[in-house]
């Protein structure tokens, strides 16, 4: 490894500067001449039948300049993938509180506001459904599409896995656990609220900057919505103020709004959400009921497991079915068993709707089979750690889907590092046997394996395009999305290592859909490992190029050339400069322009049998968390905190170290702090005054080990990290307040109340936060 | 709706503006003087990305009527670079990692600034403490409470 220039040293950001002087630019610190202000009408109430819609009156207001609705775009705005369920704006009906029904543009915010106030709008109630454990009764308010299949239409998906016989498996064994646990709703909390400008083109088209993840998702929808051809559509991705999987469909259709408003007026448009607008409005993690049978034997085998578990789509699909399913992967955890049955459904609701966030279904299913883990380990009485490590998967196991595990599995190493860094086995002796008092300390630990990339959600691949400029400058582009976690560094390291070139020669492009090429979504955390493999095969390309005219310059062979830094050398010792064998190559009439693509190996899964290889790497981890129970107040601090994780190689520590320490402060908040609370389809907290995130003083030092065994597929043997960093951090939070306290919380999040009293007390829901939020500027 | 006279030294430089009333320093800053370092993250006090300096105090720019303002001095994170140097604290924020997306890192830096101007040598506690206000969603603060360490370091020796 140590033969790397670049990869694995302590580099810095490519993006920092700009960031740290203040002049990076977002979508919302763009004030184009004559450019109007966009702001939606949404839903005041959960479900209702739109009876009347009229947009005149906002047209009468002073500076208003324009009105749309769902009647501005090609089938209504229809759009949704993997189901086409959702619109650019309402048609006919409304199904969550926040929903956008029209948008205004106007010469000021106000004027736009003033304009969504003067809309005539008339709603006919309908029942809302926001108990998901009824969203499937036959008379269950109807939220989901028509189906033609007989199914009920609540109904989403189902995602199984299948190995042997739970029942005949749970008969012989001595141990068994029935166990419920629930998530709840969680926000992203981006700290830049969702965005998007708009500006019109001469030729009729449009240019749109937002603060989304997919560059070619957004411009696909708009060229769809729009009705445009794709040479009128380009799609610009500035620097994004944090996503962590929230900036995809709402910034879609928020994009396709401007859009349609700058076609409109001709003039640039921009929308760019209030913080109570955009909780309103967002997509949430989606919450989960989730019911374990976990069956083991007295020498401490786990032997089988039983997952059935709801996730709430809320009003919409969006991610939900990709979500279950790689939540039904992950739902047994990272052991063996003999026998295992997975059932994730997925329900419409009218909780606002959920999507893709951090973890992707394995954050909720890892929070219930790890407490449960524990929780079997304790009626065994056995050391959580031992536990895992007797029944954990290794290298030459077949996980429960069918799977040969044939490279890259460092489960064990991980839960050994966590174990002697944290000095475990003294701390949990000591604190199973503190005396009874108020302030109680525990310890805890929690284990995860998390399929790299897409798996089989879709064609996994990658493109990147590459290219000396005339002043020998190396320009870089990827179709996929840098929005916090440093992606667009560890691309410029990769094409430096390739080139043998100084990073600062390299310019990293962000994305923008006329110079880049399509590389899928940006998700799934796959950008080190299918972008970096992209990047690496287009920097490869140019070398050649690069080398052939090296060597006849210097007269030699290929194999003959050497490097010192930048410059090349050849077997008389003769130094060229870069500069001058690219001037060469340039007039050898060589093209110093390439790209690099990289397709990911062929996966197979049965979705119905439940069976197959759903991923063709895993990402494995332990975290252990150390906490203080303050058992009068229900206070938990967490003390310290430990997290291995065997990512692969790690190719910009800094970015890798960043995502472990920022992935646990959100599983911490996601533990004891955060929790979107819908009541009859009102999200109760539309700030940060009352949906609390965790502050420095809430998150201790984290100690972050990387266990990087290597990977064949990766680039340099890399895997991936960013939603990791996150999955395991609630569960060994819970597992060590229930060492403290001695009593298990299967509810998130384990605030006051439920450390206190053991559940959360029941508050009266109330909808007026949400009507002041979304009327107010 | 009646508007006011405001004269405001902001970085160094003087302003006069004619506002309306009911506008914050935050939207004066932003859409008046072109400053758009300060972020606007949730208008209401509690995110702290709107942070700058009102004569050397830290304050939320989205709770600062403008009027308020009227007289006084202003420090954006754009007047933190010295004649194209950047600020110790800017470096190390560089250096320790304490950037990924950059949106609350304005805001940070300036109750960072405000912090050490009082207290060149703050320990872990008091940088937490002072940070307490400023939330980042990606960083889990570990790096930006290094950073700010490191920055006071290299300050003191300045
Ligand atoms: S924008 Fe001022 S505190 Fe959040
Ligand atoms: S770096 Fe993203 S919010 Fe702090």
């Amino acid at each position: 490894m140590s033969t790397y220039q670049f990869v694995g040293k302590s580099i810095e950001r490519v993006d920092a500067l700009e960031k740290v002087l203040g002049t990076a630019k977002y979508v919302g610190d763009y004030y184009l001449p004559g450019m109007l202000y966009a702001r939606a009408l949404r839903s005041e109430v959960p479900h209702a039948r739109i009876v009347e819609l009229d947009v005149s009156p906002a047209l009468q207001v002073p500076g208003v300049k324009a009105v749309i609705t769902c009647d501005d775009f090609v089938d209504h705005g229809n759009f949704g993938f993997p189901v086409k369920d959702q619109y650019v704006l309402a048609y006919q009906k409304v199904r969550y509180v926040g929903e956008a029904i029209a948008a205004v543009a106007a010469e000021t915010e106000e004027a736009a506001l003033e304009g969504i106030k003067a809309i005539h709008l008339v709603l006919e109630p309908l029942p809302g459904l926001f108990d998901i454990d009824h969203a499937l009764d036959p008379n269950a308010p109807q939220v989901g599409p028509d189906r033609a299949d007989g199914k009920h239409p609540n109904f989403l998906d189902m995602s199984p896995v299948y190995k042997g016989n739970v029942d005949e498996v749970l008969k012989q064994c001595d141990v068994v656990l029935d166990l419920k646990y629930t998530t709840p709703h969680q926000e992203h909390a981006y700290i830049e609220t969702e965005g998007a400008l708009a500006i019109p083109t001469p030729e009729g088209g449009v240019v749109v900057y937002v603060s989304c993840q997919s560059p070619f998702i957004d411009k696909g929808i708009l060229q769809m919505v729009l009705g445009l051809d794709p040479a009128r559509v380009r799609t610009i991705i500035p620097p994004v103020g944090g996503s962590f999987g929230g900036k995809d469909d709402l910034n879609y259709y928020t994009s396709a709004q401007v859009a349609a408003l700058a076609l409109k007026t001709g003039k640039p448009v921009r929308m760019t959400f209030s913080r109570e607008e955009s909780m309103i409005a967002s997509y949430k993690r989606d919450a989960a009921h989730m019911h374990i049978q976990l069956g083991a034997s007295h020498d401490g085998v786990l032997r089988a497991c039983r997952a059935k578990h709801t996730f709430d789509s809320g009003a919409y699909a969006s991610q939900t079915p990709f979500t279950a399913w790689r939540g039904s992967i992950h739902a047994m955890g990272a052991y063996r068993y003999d026998a295992c049955e997975v059932e994730i459904t997925s329900v419409y609701s009218n909780n606002g709707f959920s999507g893709a966030f951090r973890g992707f279904g394995n954050t909720e299913a890892c929070f219930a089979i790890e407490q449960a883990i524990d929780e079997m380990a304790d009626a065994l009485g056995m050391d959580p750690i031992d536990f895992r490590l007797k029944n954990c998967l290794r290298l030459g196991d077949e996980t429960p889907h069918g799977q040969i595990l044939t490279q890259s599995v460092g489960l064990t190493e991980c839960l050994q590092i966590v174990r002697k860094a944290s000095d475990w086995d003294r701390k949990r002796t000591e604190y199973s046997r503190q005396a009874a008092g108020d302030i109680r300390r525990g310890i805890g630990v929690a284990a995860l394996f998390h399929g790299t990339s897409l798996g089989a959600e879709g064609i996994d691949s990658a493109t990147s395009t590459i290219e000396i400029e005339n002043d020998h400058t190396i320009v870089l582009t990827s179709g996929l999305t840098d929005y916090g976690p440093g992606s667009r560094t560890v691309y410029t390291i990769i094409a430096a290592e390739e080139l043998g070139v100084n990073m600062k020669r390299i310019i990293m492009l962000r994305p923008d859909t006329n110079t880049a090429i399509d590389s899928g979504p940006t998700v799934a955390s796959r950008s080190t490992m299918v972008g970096g493999n992209a990047v690496r095969n287009a920097a490869r390309n140019l070398a050649q190029t690069i080398n052939l005219a090296a060597s006849d310059l210097l007269k030699c062979s290929v194999d003959q050339l050497y490097r010192v830094g930048e410059d090349f050398v050849g077997p008389s010792e003769e130094v060229v400069r870069w500069d001058a064998v690219v001037d060469h190559a340039r007039d050898m009439g060589l093209v110093l322009s390439t790209y690099g693509k990289w397709v990911a190996p062929k996966i197979d899964w049965d979705h119905h049998g439940g069976r197959g290889t759903p991923y063709f790497a895993y990402h494995f981890a332990a975290h252990v968390a150390e906490v203080e129970v303050d058992v009068r107040i229900g206070k938990t601090q967490v003390l310290n905190y430990w997290a291995a994780h065997d990512s692969g190689t790690v190719i910009f520590p800094e970015g890798a170290y960043g995502q472990v320490y920022g992935g646990v402060a959100q599983g911490i908040g996601y533990a004891l702090l955060e929790e979107a609370l819908y009541a009859d389809g009102y999200l109760q907290s539309v700030n940060f005054d009352t949906y609390l995130i965790p502050t420095s003083m809430d998150v201790p030092e984290i100690k972050a080990t990387f266990v990087q065994t290597y990977f064949s597929e990766g680039p340099y043997g890399a895997k991936n990290i960013a939603e990791p960093a996150m999955v395991p951090a609630a569960p060994a939070v819970l597992n060590a307040i229930a060492h403290a306290i001695g009593r298990r919380i299967r509810d998130l999040p384990a605030d006051l109340e439920k450390v206190v009293l053991g559940e959360a007390l029941r508050k009266k829901g109330s909808p007026v936060s949400c009507k002041i939020g979304l009327k107010t500027k | 709706m009646q508007r006011i006279q405001v004269s405001l030294k902001v970085n160094g430089k003087k302003y006069r503006l004619e506002t309306p009333p009911n506008r914050t320093l935050l939207e004066v800053l932003r859409e008046d003087l072109g400053l758009t370092g300060a972020k606007d993250g949730c208008s209401s006090g509690e995110c702290g990305a709107c942070t700058v300096l009102l004569d050397g105090r830290a304050v939320n720019s989205c709770l600062v009527l403008i009027g308020s303002a009227d007289g006084h001095s202003i420090e954006t994170v754009e007047g933190l670079q010295k004649a194209g140097m950047p600020h110790p604290l800017q470096k190390a924020f560089v250096e320790k990692g304490a950037v990924q997306c950059g949106f609350c890192t304005p805001g940070m830096l300036m109750a960072a600034k405000a912090l050490l101007d009082q207290n060149p040598k703050p320990d872990e506690e008091q940088i937490r403490t002072a940070l307490a206000g400023n939330l980042c969603r990606c960083t889990g603060y570990t790096k930006i409470i290094d950073a700010v360490q490191e920055a006071a370091k290299e300050l003191r020796y300045e």
